[in-house]
């Protein structure tokens, strides 16, 4: 394997890696919000975090742009905060695979949070523990393998972004060039078969990796609320 | 001790409370859906109705309209479920010690007694999924009083298990009760449940109180025709144990008048009394003396009233110097012929005879 091509597999993963960490924290507000909130304003707002989902990837990263491109006003603040841009970089790269993965995470959490029984949050309350307290101590422990499911098809998800990517930050080699965007390229290279097949190999095994680590996690949670 | 006024409004339901307790043990009674459940959780502040007044133990907990309003974990108001509910991913020990302060309190020699009580000592270090209905109860109530809370709020918390498992744990709820002395509301859909426990009771029904006063009051003189649909007409009776028959398998309790009630074999020492409870419906009438039946109580007794209720009729008996009631059918009324003054023969089985603690 060339060192183009471990550096592409780097970048990748480190992507990946920030996507979760990154949606993390609004993905378990979110999907907790959505699980509990009795609001007839729920169904709009879930619509909204769903949205990239169904549409065209491409799409997304097209309204993507328009946000956070040069000249936006968000673009243009933070070129003013920073002296950075944010289009064609790494962190375009996060953002759009970021956008593209939320609602696979925002989902597992909310279905995870529905599973756990809110009596048993009450019961916390009554005894003394907040909200805050209980949330951590009973609600975030049980629905914990959901919300892991979650942040791993986030990761994979991440792994497989295309359309938005190039669209937002572009095909720079070394610099957002990952595993989906090194394939397309490489395929309108001659000579290069060997380079894809390896690719496409690493590729189907992430994926296929960290699908099996999300059922994992799935039928531990499914076990655990089954034995309360 | 316990002061609630409330009215509250969901759709098609509506709740309207207006009681005062001194305790220590205030009885909610009713059928399901009576707002039992409802008011417990206006209790616990999980509801937040536009109108209430709850004080209990001289401190205001929640006024609307007015503003006060405290939120559950801070009105030290300790939950007992229906379903013990336990933490599944925490073990009995954890499940036992998560209210602030419980790790302390369980180390207390009172935590330690209580522990004894609930026989808990062996469980600790198991998981909620290893353990028994009962066990699991026995956490849930251990649970909420090692959070030293001003009152318990039990919901049921013997509904749910087979019938000598729930008298089991009704009788540890009355253990723990004489023994830690913790007042509790205590919401159950069996009158001799509330018998046994409460102080005090108030009973529901649509959501309006349609009776309350101490359990005695309410169920064994029944003012409203609701109530004793609800309850049934049951007989408490405060016996002196005179003897045991272990071979026979009867204790012998005295009725006064000569006359003694044989009731299953128990362990109480002669001389002291005790609580039988017998329902109504298990007290048959004859005319005269049967010439041999397996009940093993037939005794004289004479008929003071009889009073049609809903569409039964309950007949009042004096039984030696007890007062009791049977409940028939108005068929059974009539070819009996009965009257008030008239002199029958009640027939008991031992087994229909209940031993309450307490």
């Amino acid at each position: 394997m060339s060192a183009e091509e471990l550096g592409v597999i780097r970048l990748s993963l480190q992507v990946a890696l920030a996507v979760v960490a990154l949606s993390f924290l609004p993905g378990l507000l979110l999907g907790r919000l959505l699980a509990r909130w009795g609001s007839r304003w729920r169904a709009l707002v879930q619509g909204v975090v769903m949205l990239p989902l169904v549409l065209p990837p491409v799409v997304t990263g097209y309204l993507l742009l328009h946000l956070v491109g040069r000249s936006s006003p968000i673009g243009r603040a933070w070129y003013a905060l920073t002296g950075e841009h944010i289009a064609y970089t790494q962190g375009a790269c996060v953002l759009a695979a970021a956008v593209v993965g939320f609602p696979l995470l925002v989902e597992s959490v909310r279905i995870a949070m529905l599973g756990v029984d809110p009596r048993l949050e009450q019961v916390s309350r009554s005894l003394g523990r907040g909200p805050l307290d209980t949330f951590v101590r009973i609600t975030l422990p049980l629905a914990l393998p959901g919300v892991l499911a979650g942040c791993v098809l986030s990761f994979a998800r991440a792994l497989g972004e295309f359309g938005a990517t190039i669209v937002l930050a572009g095909n720079i080699e070394g610099e957002t060039r990952q595993i989906p965007l090194a394939v397309h390229t490489l395929l309108n290279v001659p000579g290069s078969e060997a380079a894809v097949v390896r690719l496409t190999a690493i590729s189907v095994f992430f994926s296929l990796v960290a699908l099996l680590g999300a059922f994992w996690f799935l039928r531990r949670g499914e076990r655990r609320l089954a034995s309360g | 001790m316990i002061r609630i006024q409330t009215r509250y409004r969901r759709r098609a339901f509506s709740l309207e409370v207006d009681s005062a307790s001194e305790g220590p043990v205030l009885g909610i009674f009713g059928r399901s859906g009576s707002g039992k459940t409802t008011l417990l959780h206006i209790l616990a502040g999980l509801i937040r109705p536009d109108e209430v007044l709850l004080e209990v133990q001289g401190e205001l907990l929640a006024r609307r309209p007015g503003g006060r309003w405290s939120a559950p974990e801070q009105r030290r108001l300790a939950l007992v479920p229906q379903d013990p509910l336990l933490f599944p991913h925490l073990s009995i020990r954890a499940n036992l010690t998560f209210a602030p302060g419980a790790a302390e309190e369980l180390e207390s020699p009172r935590g330690q007694r209580l522990i004894e009580i609930l026989r808990l000592g062996a469980l600790l270090e198991r998981s909620p999924s290893a353990l028994s209905g009962g066990e699991r109860q026995r956490v849930a109530l251990g649970r909420a009083w090692l959070a030293r809370p001003r009152m318990l709020l039990c919901d049921e918390p013997a509904a749910s298990l087979d019938p000598e498992l729930s008298r089991e744990v009704l009788a540890l709820f009355l253990e723990a009760k004489r023994e830690l002395g913790l007042p509790m509301v205590f919401v159950t859909h069996r009158a001799a449940e509330l018998l046994a426990l409460a102080d005090d009771c108030l009973v529901l029904e649509q959501g309006k109180v349609i009776a309350q006063g101490t359990p005695l009051e309410v169920l064994a003189k029944p003012k409203a025709v609701g109530v004793a649909q609800l309850v049934g007409v049951d007989n408490l009776l405060r016996l002196e144990v005179e003897s045991h028959d272990e071979a026979g398998g009867v204790t012998l309790m005295g009725l006064g008048e000569g006359l003694r009630l044989a009731t299953p074999l128990c362990a109480h020492p002669v001389g002291t009394s005790r609580q039988v409870g017998l329902y109504a419906e298990d007290l048959i009438l004859c005319r005269e003396r049967p010439a041999a039946t397996s009940a093993r109580n037939a005794l004289p007794a004479r008929i003071t009233s009889t009073d049609p209720i809903g569409h039964e009729i309950v007949v009042t008996l004096q039984l030696g110097r007890e007062q009791v009631r049977a409940r028939i059918t108005p068929s059974a009324a009539s070819e009996l012929g009965l009257s008030g003054g008239q002199e029958v023969v009640v027939l008991i089985k031992t087994t229909a005879c209940h031993h309450l603690s307490g």
